[in-house]
């Protein structure tokens, strides 16, 4: 082998720091090629905060920054949920308000008059970039490969799956909490590799920083113990494994515990239980195997069934006397439908209406993971074949997250991080065994004994030949054809599925040029400019979050559904008559009602969609006035045209959808483009709102909840009264004659 | 100079004088002749200082609006002669023109039959005519022996008494009322609604023109039919309605009347009666105003800013006052709640979380100040202070005003050492951490001198 300038370049110590170099700028491209990939809205649209729940987050965000830390943790938002108001401080996960309040500070530090609204849309993908260097670590991990923690960097960095809940303007926990939960098992398996209180000590840093931000890092706390617990039963018990997760644990714990949200959860929450079972576990563990130094093996077996049991049976009675009574919170509603996908949909109907917990289709593995999910299971059956701590931990992540992301589509995200992972490990063996060009042993198996190359080697040697640059080129050129879809199929996801903000959309016109249809806004600014400050705005609780960012009104449910009884009451109102209704409109002091109605533009997802979720909502408090099956014909259709069920055609929601919009068209022509059907001639009437407001393409249709009659007469009596009808004078009353007493 | 300006002030104060809410009354009277017959009762009017402007319904520049906004602040109609009022005064208009805050005083005649325009108008005040809408009211024991010994059609009637323990009396007094030819009407059950003239328990509705009696028509007869009733709107505009216009012509204001029985001759009190209906229903009595209202928290030195908070914090000791005055004559006068009456406050969200009389606590020269303190209860979320006070014959007082109240905040919670409960815990916590360090001190300080020490290792 001849010395070459390359060779210079590429060996000893000066190849070190080359490559070095060049995994720096490589990663600092994967970096910038991932947050440049999440750029598509904010280009083609502007920067704006896309969707529902990041409305919130932004609005938190502002008050953050206008009014300080002390302030934001004792917000009690007056603005939600009226009239019973949020503990927004101590409800929320402040980590990502708090992430982005810093860099604002630290910015308008270092004089960059950044608006805060930036600084909120850039952060996911600011912090995208950061998750594929978390990824690169943690891959480096796993794999002696250096190609295995590049690769799975750059999967991450641009794979559909992540980008769905990070591009710009998502402004959403998860845009840091991937970022953390990746990089949180980074330092735990660093832990476990050295036994080393440090990366235990930080590993439990940034599991309360992943506290602080996202709801998911459950995960985090069942993860890590069941990894502890299955290295326990695999025999694997040794002081590195106790000083790390006990260090975790206690630290993570008490870290956990300073979030207002999480408080006591971490000692009375069923959630968090094997965490602490795990903690105990490995104590008694540790115990036995110190008293195995000093007691006779036979004695020692003994002492050991014993203490098992004993300490089994006591932790079991009193699991059971602390649920039972109480201390122990019971499992909740959300984790049992992980385990049981109809339970939701019988139990608890709100968890069940939010679309993104439902079941996954099997399509969506694919489009969010393209050829990943087939390395995916190549991948975790070469950590079988290695099999050390880390790779255990590979193993066992991967089946839950499967399951998981099984189980809710919105779990896809849980998902994605371990299959980069193992989609890398796979592709980077295949990558090392062919891609090298030499004609000695690959330098990489010297390093690896057990690496899969070698196996594929000795298989390779005498009759395969994979020595012949022929089957090397055709293996190196598909993984390159492969790579590349991957990256085509990736931009073309992102550009088309994630990268709409849904407050606007955007449509084409015939002639293809682009139109952008902007009524949620427009009705927003309409409620903006033209209402009270503190006018009540009563809607479904989807907008609930975009009225309050947007709109700045009070309204009564959002998007944090933590009161089911309220939202019921929402319900309620929309899917009964009038008559009922109004009380309810009165009570809570609503001033505006607000309808999405997407029947002229054929915009499917409208209230009269939701309309059933509402009902079913309402049904589960109210089961003898709000009845579903009202609702369906008698061949249990969903109609709203001609068959549509009296109770149907008299609830409040189908009025306001459909009030007045046969004026559009020729007399008993009106048409409904979502549902596609004809509507009945006559158009409902409404007598106890008036239309306020309705946007350019009726999506938006506001209407004011009118004041008690000046004369004390019903609404419908009223209307009839100013629209000229005579009233019948009531002479033959039923029942017995009321007289007038004073 | 002070000559003219005493002259002026004298003028604006009758100008100014007595009603409340404006002195341009619109009289509808159809015939030019009838006029005369009740010209004491237009003086009368006239001196309490009210514009009369008289105008046929038939004339067409009748308006009771003028570029949308009401024409005159007050309306009085008489009964027509013919079948209708023409366009000015159909329902909808009078309807519009109480929406608008203007008075109505209404009065019908047994004369006449009275119009189904006027007829439907009363429905939708859930006030009620007869089904042939021409009954008078006859009572043979209360009648006048000298106009009416063949008919008992004039009913001799004292004047009205308290509506309730707990209302204010208005039309009270001594003296008796004559009551010619009298179109009954019976209530609905609105609360906006209240009798001021019942007919005796003897009286019933019977129909001259037919000669039938609505004898099987239960609600007919006795006390429930209403002579004159008021009705006040939400916002406290008020209509009136008056069975008997002829109670009001000069004849009857000095006849002399005699009830059968008795035997003694005496004057009627119509043109007082008159008075008291027209002064309340041109709100000139029974008219409360909200002056200031203050909530704050109880504390001794207050300053401008801690007036009216929009926030509190649960358990607040909070102060709430309002200041009521009344209207009556011709100045706001100090508002006095009636005895068996009380003016209520309401802490309420959702439902009412305290309810709590408001009491006197100070009086200015014409208003009365109620206030009261509470403790702000134990649930945060938006609350408003109500008071919602609504009688018969006063105005409505609907006062809501939404405060915040909020949870205790992190740093407002007692500190644990100042919980005795808590002493355990925190002696466990330090010695724990006591221990530690001395464990780590022995530990590290301590030789391991012998081989007794090398063996626990």
């Amino acid at each position: 082998m001849a010395e070459s300038p390359t060779d210079v370049l590429l060996k000893g110590n000066t190849g070190r720091n080359t490559r070095g170099l060049l995994r720096f700028i490589i990663l600092a491209t994967i970096a910038a090629a991932a947050v440049s990939s999440r750029l598509f809205s904010v280009i083609r649209f502007e920067s704006i905060i896309h969707e529902f729940d990041p409305w919130f987050n932004f609005r938190a965000t502002k008050y953050l920054v206008q009014n300080g830390f002390y302030s934001f943790w004792d917000w009690f938002d007056d603005r939600t949920w009226h009239p019973l108001g949020r503990v927004t401080g101590g409800t929320l996960y402040p980590g990502l308000m708090v992430t982005s309040g810093v860099i604002y500070h630290v910015l308008r530090f270092l004089t960059f008059p950044v608006d805060i609204r930036n600084v909120c849309v850039l952060l996911a993908p600011g912090f995208s970039g950061l998750t594929a260097l978390a990824m690169y670590f943690l891959t480096c991990e796993m794999s002696t490969s250096p190609s295995a923690g590049l690769l799975a960097a750059a999967f991450m960095g641009i794979v559909p799956g992540y980008i769905s809940r990070s591009v710009a303007g998502s402004y959403d926990n998860e845009a840091i909490a991937i970022f953390l939960l990746v990089f949180t098992f980074f330092l735990w398996i660093k832990a476990v590799k050295n036994g080393s209180i440090m990366w235990g000590a930080l590993a439990a840093l940034f599991y309360g920083y992943m506290v602080s931000a996202w709801g998911g890092y459950v995960f985090i706390t069942n993860l890590i113990p069941l990894h502890v617990f299955v290295l326990l039963c695999m025999g694997r018990y040794n002081s590195r494994i106790y000083i790390s997760y006990t260090t975790w644990y206690a630290l993570g714990t008490l870290a956990s515990m300073q979030i207002p949200f999480v408080g006591f959860l971490p000692i009375r929450n069923s959630d968090h239980m094997s965490a602490l079972g795990v903690f105990g576990l490995l104590q008694l563990v540790a115990f036995a195997d110190f008293v195995r130094g000093f007691v006779p093996g036979k004695h020692f077996q003994r002492l050991l069934t014993s203490m098992i049991v004993f300490v089994f049976g006591i932790s079991f009675i009193g699991l059971v006397v602390l649920s039972v009574s109480g201390v122990i919170a019971p499992w909740s509603g959300r984790f049992y439908s992980l385990w049981d996908t109809g339970y939701a949909k019988i139990h608890i109907p709100i968890i069940a209406s939010v679309s993104e917990h439902q079941p996954t289709a099997w399509p969506a593995f694919f489009f969010d993971l393209n050829f990943l999910i087939w390395l995916f299971p190549a991948g975790v059956y070469m950590c079988f074949r290695d099999l050390k701590d880390e790779h255990v931990f590979v193993i066992i992540y991967s089946v839950l997250a499967s399951y998981f992301a099984g189980v809710m589509v919105r779990l896809m995200l849980t998902l994605t991080p371990i299959v980069c992972v193992a989609a890398a490990l796979a592709l980077s063996s295949i990558l090392d065994t062919y891609v090298f060009v030499s004609n000695g042993p690959n330098p990489r198996s010297k390093a690896n004994d057990d690496s899969p190359s070698e196996g594929l080697r000795s298989a390779r040697k005498p009759e395969v030949g994979i020595t012949s640059y022929l089957s090397k080129a055709v293996m190196t050129t598909s993984v390159v054809i492969y790579l590349l879809l991957f990256v085509a199929h990736c931009t073309w996801v992102t550009s088309n599925a994630y990268s709409s903000p849904s407050v606007v959309l955007a449509s084409r016109m015939p002639d293809g040029s682009q139109h952008i249809i902007d009524d949620y806004r427009e009705a927003y600014y309409w409620l903006r400019q033209n209402t009270e400050h503190n006018a009540k705005i009563m809607s479904w609780w989807d907008y609930g979050y975009q009225i309050g960012g947007m709109a700045d009104r009070p309204t009564l449910v959002d998007n944090n559904t933590w009161n089911n009884t309220h939202i019921a009451t929402v319900g309620k109102a929309m899917s009964s008559r009038e008559e009922v209704s109004y009380p309810i409109l009165r009570q809570h002091d609503v001033d505006y009602v607000l309808v999405v109605f997407g029947g002229l533009l054929g915009y499917s997802g409208d209230d009269i969609n939701k309309f059933l979720w509402m009902v079913r909502i309402a049904e589960g408090i109210w089961p003898d006035e709000v009845k579903e099956r009202d609702y369906f014909t008698a061949r249990g259709e969903y109609r709203v045209d001609d068959g549509a069920t009296p109770t149907m055609r008299n609830s409040l929601m189908y009025k306001m959808s459909y009030y007045n919009y046969n004026s559009l068209f020729q007399p008993g022509q009106a048409v409904d483009r979502v549902r596609g059907t004809r509507l009945p001639a006559d158009g409902p009437q409404l007598s106890t709102l008036e239309e306020a407001f309705t946007s350019e393409n009726w999506i938006i249709r506001i209407y004011k909840v009118k004041d008690l009659d000046n004369l004390g007469r019903d609404h419908s009596n009223a209307v009839a009264f100013e629209k000229g009808h005579k009233r019948k004078r009531a002479t033959k009353r039923k029942g017995p004659r009321v007289l007038r007493t004073e | 100079m002070r000559w003219c300006l005493s002259v002026f002030l004298f003028c604006l104060a009758v100008v100014n004088a007595l009603s409340s809410s404006g002195n341009r009354l619109l009289v509808v009277l159809e015939d030019g002749s009838e006029k005369d017959l009740y010209s004491t009762f237009w003086s009368d009017l006239e001196a309490r200082g009210y514009d009369l402007i008289f105008e046929s319904p038939k004339s067409d520049k009748l308006s009771l609006f003028d570029l949308g906004e009401k024409a005159y602040d007050h309306l009085l109609i008489l009964p027509p002669r013919s079948k209708g009022f023409g366009p000015a005064l159909s329902p909808k208009n009078i309807v519009d023109f109480i929406n608008q805050d203007g008075n109505v005083l209404l009065a019908l005649s047994g004369k006449s039959t009275t119009p189904s325009a006027i007829s439907s108008l009363l429905l939708e005040l859930d006030l009620h005519l007869s089904t042939d809408r021409s009954s008078v009211v006859l009572d043979h024991f209360n009648y006048d022996t000298l106009s009416a010994s063949e008919k008992h059609d004039v009913l001799l009637l004292q004047r009205p008494g308290q509506l309730r323990p707990d209302t204010k009396d208005f039309f009270g007094g001594e003296g008796v009322l004559a009551l010619p030819r009298t179109a009954p009407h019976t209530l609905g059950d609105t609360a906006l609604l209240a009798p001021i003239l019942r007919a005796p328990v003897t009286a019933y509705s019977y129909n001259p023109k037919e000669d039938l009696s609505a004898g099987e028509e239960v609600s007919a007869t006795g006390s429930q039919l209403a002579l004159v009733s008021a009705m006040q709107s939400r916002s406290s505009s008020r209509f009136t309605l008056l069975g008997s216009a002829e109670s009001f012509q000069d004849k009857w204001f000095s006849a002399t009347v005699k009830a059968p029985g008795s035997g003694k001759e005496t004057g009627t009190a119509n043109q007082e009666f008159a008075k008291q209906l027209t002064a309340w229903t041109f709100k000139e009595t029974g008219v409360l105003k909200v002056g200031k209202i203050e909530h704050h928290l109880a504390q001794d030195d207050l300053s401008l800013e801690d007036l009216n908070p929009t926030i509190y914090r649960i358990k607040n000791e909070t102060v709430f006052s309002i200041e009521i005055s009344e209207y009556s004559d011709d100045k706001y006068v100090p508002f006095e709640v009636p005895a068996n009456d009380a003016l209520q406050l309401e802490f309420s969200m959702l439902s009412p979380f305290q309810r709590l009389q408001l009491q006197p606590s100070a009086r200015t020269e014409n208003s009365t100040i109620y206030s009261t303190q509470f403790t702000v209860p134990d649930q945060h979320g938006i609350f408003s202070f109500r008071v919602n006070y609504k009688r018969p014959f006063l105005t409505n007082i609907e006062e809501k005003h939404e405060v915040t109240v909020r949870h205790f905040a992190h740093d407002e919670y007692p500190r644990s050492w100042k919980i005795s409960g808590g002493w355990v815990w925190i002696a466990g916590l330090w010695s724990v951490i006591g221990g530690f360090l001395a464990f780590v001190f022995v530990w590290l300080y301590s030789e391991p001198a012998s081989g007794k020490t090398k063996k626990t290792q």
